[in-house]
């Protein structure tokens, strides 16, 4: 029932909204501002993501535990000294990771199989944190083909990425872009709520605040492609959303965003992040 | 004999809109029958009331007619005509219409209002008076700006039970300075207490701690959906086409309903019956041209006004807009006809269009368009009726290029009303009567733009529904000093059918989740289909307003009011500013109608004979049933929008104080407005604590304090000087309290809801009016005005966004405003 909310999903970076805020924008201006923010105290956060690389064993993974910080602090905050412990609850199999005193902690024997459930298990400070989910797999690219036309900007070079929809199936993605020098990906997200079985495609053009760095032939992206559950799919739309709302007089309320975890015995000590385990794909494109 | 025309009248009415009922609800719940004999007992009482009064008043005549203005003909509203020496009189209503009632005997009929001549009549009240009267502007005054410039009638305002009311008149409107230049009535009315908005660039206003879609604008009694071009920089109303403006802050009175906040009531102009008149102006942004002349031998006139941006405005100002088009147009159209002295027809229209296309990007464009058609008709001396049919509908397009895709999505309604107002004895004049509007929504329709498109087309449910609203409502006089107001509103609406409404596990369309601590959507377990002959949703509300006013002293007055409203029509929005793509949803299987009580109480006092004037009056107002939206909510195109609200309440009381100047060389007022807005909402039936934790947070409106000083000086016959100062408290958002660091980004971890505040808002503008000859000879009058729009570029933050750099990868706070310091000239002609 909800197909016309899809198509603005799909197509983030077609911000409906955003674009209708333009003609606000036309008169406008945005600038970065010194304004003082308020500070809440620290909470755990657990970076857990273990992708399986189609090809790769799977084996090697890292988790990564540091505390929130001010919004304006540059140093991370990691944390050691932590218990980290993933349970393969379909078979029983146990993973424990290794603490590296550097925030993150690893495991070189995990046994990723799709479809399967893991829990993850983060004892910090005694308290105990929790979360669970499934194995998804993912389909391979088909192609990559690159042209100047397709995107909004008619001079600048964008690809398009081909990979098939398993039918029969609801299935949700997470892909992302990683261009030259980029610091930060661009990040997207597609369902198959609306072209479930069909082959999807999706568009990857520098974005507007990047201007100055345009894609020359010879410039490589990273290309990231993630199989993913409904639940993870939303946590991304909103962070997503988050991220593109600079200057937008539209934007939705912001709200805080939660992960996956669990803190049963006491919930309002929650941390944040999110705990995925995922297939992946992973190819290099190097525009012509 | 009178009062059983009433009852006819009323009866009739009611079968209409009984039968729309009937028709609509075969073997469906009828809750209705509980409602009915409850109100008819009301209805009883009132009748039983109404007809002592009348039996005791005797040997009484009635003079009547209609007051006009002799330079152009249009009849005028608010000028109080009442006869020396006594107390008795009125004002005269929306089209002129007077009627007053007295004990046989000899009068002067006085007809006086700030700005026109006083006008003394000897009366002999010995038979019923058929009297219309042309009135002038008051030469005398010419040298001053009159500021609210009807019904501040000498001596009978104080005595009104309305509280919370303001009028203005076009000309108090273009006052104030303006952004480049367009005079801009929602601009205006934001200057006087109590209503604020959401910055530069939000469509709409607030009025007491009231969300947008609370206000019911009325263009000549057509709903208006969207009252911005510009996504709020400009407003829809073209000040030339209009008359007056009358803004109800919440002492509603019973003969509207629908909307909880506010009524602004817009009435526009009927076209000058005694010759050819040409308005005109050239701005910056657009050009306008009105054009009035008579018809039919002066027994009818017409008005017609048009007003538009230049051509691809800002194609060439910034590179990415080439061969762009972004602009904005409306139309006025308003003609009448007098039939013969007690029936005069009336046509009025409007269509206004927003464009903005961007080539290879997006093609939309969005607008309201109204008519209205009405009969004006004089029953007897005492009884004045109008009947109006009314078409509105709001609609917007988007074709997005780059998706392929076609979006289009609309509000329609029709709406019948049959209004009455009798003037039954010097104490006592009652107004009633019935209204019934169809609505049609169609939230969105999808369809490929192209042939290569991979969309597939798509219709969100069409939603239908019916509100009915009967009223009754009595100005009474009491004593010479205490005059009350009661008046009852019922209103219905009917939720039709013709769609499917999907059913949830444990009939819950948002859950908890308790591990995770949030909510989100329920679990659809199928749907129930609803013919179009069914009612999917019935409800039925009792609305009563009294009003109170008593006179301490010939200068000073203390009013009080109770406002109960019903609201049935909801405005779908979770962003900070209204869109013109929000989408407005009925009330219905999970949407229950808003419920507001309002109480109000004030304090009047004049001075130097009404050269200065002070007004304070007091709220507090609750509503149940206040839509709010779960974190996250996603709203744009969703079929079941239930999964993303909970109904919750809001509360908002404020003290407002303004003190006018109105008479003089130099003229303007203070306004002061210290106010709370809050809301707040219980989990319900989807379990847990609610949105933030259940615990009151600020509405987005919410503004500690706001004040507005306008001033207007007039320096010679040529030269006028204006200036207006604002200050307000900075709108809630929400700030980050830190962040985290995930998959090499930082997300931001955001403050409870609301919890923060944006810089105050404050800016001053100016502006200078020269008008070069003032020989009233001759026929073209132009005047020049030059303006400067915050004139010591204050940088006003529209919105505060938080984002991580993308080249530094430092986190930033980032500022967005909208006007900085902004000069304009424009100029205005008149022939």
């Amino acid at each position: 029932m909800k197909y016309i909310i899809n198509i603005f999903k799909i197509e983030n970076k077609i911000k409906v909204l955003s674009l209708i805020g333009l003609s606000a924008i036309i008169f406008s201006c945005t600038e970065p501002i010194d304004l003082t923010v308020p500070t809440e105290s620290p909470r755990l956060v657990i970076e857990a993501s273990l992708d399986w690389e189609k090809g790769t064993l799977g084996n090697n993974q890292t988790i990564k535990l540091s505390l929130s910080t001010p919004y304006y602090d540059t140093a991370p905050n990691p944390v050691s000294g932590a218990s980290v412990i993933v349970e393969n609850t379909t078979n029983g199999d146990v993973f424990i990771f290794n603490d590296q005193q550097d925030g993150s902690y690893t495991t070189t024997n995990f046994v990723p199989i799709i479809n399967n459930t893991y829990n993850l298990e983060v004892i910090y400070n005694n308290e105990t944190y929790t979360a669970q989910e499934t194995l998804i797999s993912v389909s391979e690219i088909n192609r990559i083909e690159q042209s100047r036309e397709g995107g909004s900007d008619e001079e600048e070079l964008d690809l398009t990425i081909y990979f098939d929809d398993p039918a029969n199936e609801v299935n949700f993605y997470y892909i992302t872009f990683l261009e030259g020098e980029d610091l930060l990906p661009t990040r997207e997200i597609m369902s198959d709520e609306f072209t479930n079985g069909n082959e999807m495609s999706l568009l990857y053009e520098e974005d507007e605040a990047d201007a100055e760095d345009e894609i020359l032939p010879g410039d490589e992206v990273d290309i990231n492609i993630f199989g993913v559950s409904e639940q993870y799919y939303n946590f991304l739309n909103r962070l997503i959303e988050q991220g593109d709302n600079a200057g937008d007089p539209f934007a939705t309320v912001p709200t805080r965003l939660r992960g996956n975890y669990i803190n049963p015995e006491n919930p309002e000590n929650y941390a944040f992040g999110y705990f995925r385990v995922t297939e992946s794909v992973n190819e290099v494109y190097t525009f012509e | 004999m009178n009062h059983n025309k009433i009852k006819e009248c009323i009866e009739a009415c009611r079968s209409y809109h009984g039968q729309k009922h009937n028709k609509s609800h075969k073997g469906y719940c009828n809750h209705d029958s509980l409602v009915k004999p409850l109100y008819m007992k009301y209805f009883i009482s009132l009748s039983i009331f109404l007809i002592s009064n009348i039996l005791i008043a005797q040997e009484e005549y009635t003079i009547r007619g209609t007051i006009s203005d002799k330079t152009n003909g249009e009849t005028v509203f608010g000028i109080a005509v009442y006869l020396k020496g006594t107390t008795i009189g009125t004002t005269t209503n929306e089209y002129g219409f007077y009627s007053i009632t007295a004990p046989k005997g000899e009068y002067t009929l006085v007809i006086s209002s700030l700005g026109y001549k006083e006008i003394q009549e000897k009366i002999s009240l010995v038979k019923d008076i058929r009297l219309s009267i042309e009135i002038t502007e008051d030469l005398n005054t010419l040298d001053e700006v009159v500021i609210t410039a009807t019904e501040d009638s000498k001596k009978l305002n104080i005595r009104k039970p309305q509280i919370g009311v303001t009028t203005l008149s076009a000309s108090t409107i273009k006052i104030a300075p303006a952004v480049m230049g367009e005079v801009d009535l929602i601009k205006t009315i934001q200057l006087l207490p109590g209503v604020t908005n959401n910055g530069e660039g939000s469509a709409g206003f607030n009025v007491r701690g009231g969300a947008v879609d609370q206000n019911l604008v009325l263009l000549d009694e057509a709903i208006i959906y969207n009252t911005s071009h510009f996504f709020g920089l400009f407003s829809v109303f073209n000040n030339d086409a209009i008359k007056n403006v009358k803004l109800y802050k919440g002492d509603i009175p019973a003969k509207f309903g629908g909307r909880t906040a506010s009524v602004l009531d817009v009435r526009q102009k009927e076209g000058n019956n005694k010759r050819l008149e040409l308005n005109g102006g050239i701005g910056l942004i657009s050009s306008r041209l009105t054009v009035e002349a008579p018809l039919f031998k002066k027994k009818g006139s017409f008005l017609l006004a048009g007003r538009t941006t230049y051509a691809q405005l800002f194609s060439g100002l910034l590179d990415d807009l080439r061969n762009s088009n972004i602009s904005f147009y409306d139309i006025n159209l308003k003609t009448n006809y007098e039939i013969n002295e007690n029936n005069k027809i009336y046509l009025s229209s409007y269509f206004g269009r927003d464009v903005f296309n961007i080539v290879n990007l997006i093609d939309s464009n969005y607008g309201n368009i109204s008519a209205n058609l009405r009969w004006n008709h004089v029953f007897n001396d005492k009884l004045f009726s109008n009947l109006s049919l009314i078409y509105s509908k709001y609609d917007y397009q988007i074709i997005l290029d780059f998706d392929q895709l076609d979006w289009i999505s609309d509000i329609t309604n029709y709406n019948l009303k049959y209004d009455f107002g009798y003037f039954a004895s010097d104490k006592l004049k009652i107004d009633f009567g019935a209204s019934g509007i169809s609505y049609n929504l169609n939230p969105g329709e999808i369809t490929p733009s192209t042939q290569t498109s991979p969309i597939n087309p798509l219709t969100l449910d069409q939603k239908r529904a019916f509100e009915g609203g009967l009223y009754v409502s009595a100005d009474h006089k009491i004593t010479d000093k205490l005059t009350a107001r009661y008046g009852l509103r019922h209103s219905t609406f009917d939720r039709l059918g013709g769609q499917s409404i999907t059913d949830y596990a444990n009939n819950q369309p948002v859950i908890y989740n308790q591990e995770l601590g949030i909510y989100q959507e329920g679990e659809a377990t199928g749907e129930t289909a609803y013919s179009k002959e069914q009612t999917i949703e019935k409800f039925g509300n009792l609305e009563p307003r009294l009003g109170l006013s008593y006179v301490l002293t010939d200068n000073s007055s203390i009013k009080g009011s109770y406002t109960r409203t019903a609201q049935y029509m909801h405005l779908l929005s979770n962003t900070a500013s209204v869109t013109p793509l929000d989408v407005w949803t009925t009330s219905g299987t999970y949407v229950k109608p808003q419920l507001s009580n309002q109480y109000a109480f004030g304090y009047y006092k004049k001075f130097n004979n009404n050269a200065y004037s002070l007004e304070a009056e007091t709220y507090y107002k609750t509503t149940q049933n206040r839509i709010d939206y779960i974190d996250g909510a996603s709203l744009i195109g969703n079929n079941n929008i239930e999964t993303e609200i909970l109904n919750g309440e809001a509360r908002a009381y404020g003290l407002e104080l303004m003190f006018r100047k109105n008479k003089g060389r130099y003229t303007g007022w203070i306004s002061y407005t210290l106010a709370k807005s809050e809301q707040r909402s219980f989990g319900g039936n989807a379990g847990g604590p609610g949105i933030n934790n259940g615990n009151w947070y600020n509405a987005p409106f919410d503004r500690t304090h706001d004040i507005s000083i306008t001033g207007v000086y007039k320096l010679t016959d040529k030269w006028t000087f204006s200036a207006n100062a604002i200050y307000q408290t900075g709108r809630p958002v929400t700030y980050p309290v830190g962040q985290f660091e995930y998959e090499g980004s930082s997300v931001v971890i955001f403050n409870e809801r609301n919890a923060d505040r944006l810089p105050a808002y404050h800016r001053l503008d100016i502006s200078a009016t020269y008008k070069p000859n003032r020989k009233p000879n001759k026929q073209w009058k132009g005047e020049w005005v030059f303006s400067i729009y915050n004139l010591y570029n204050r940088q006003n933050a529209a919105s505060i966004s938080f984002n991580q750099n993308y080249n530094t990868g430092v986190n930033e706070a980032l500022r967005t405003t909208i006007f900085g310091i902004i000069p304009s000239v424009s100029y205005n002609f008149k022939f």
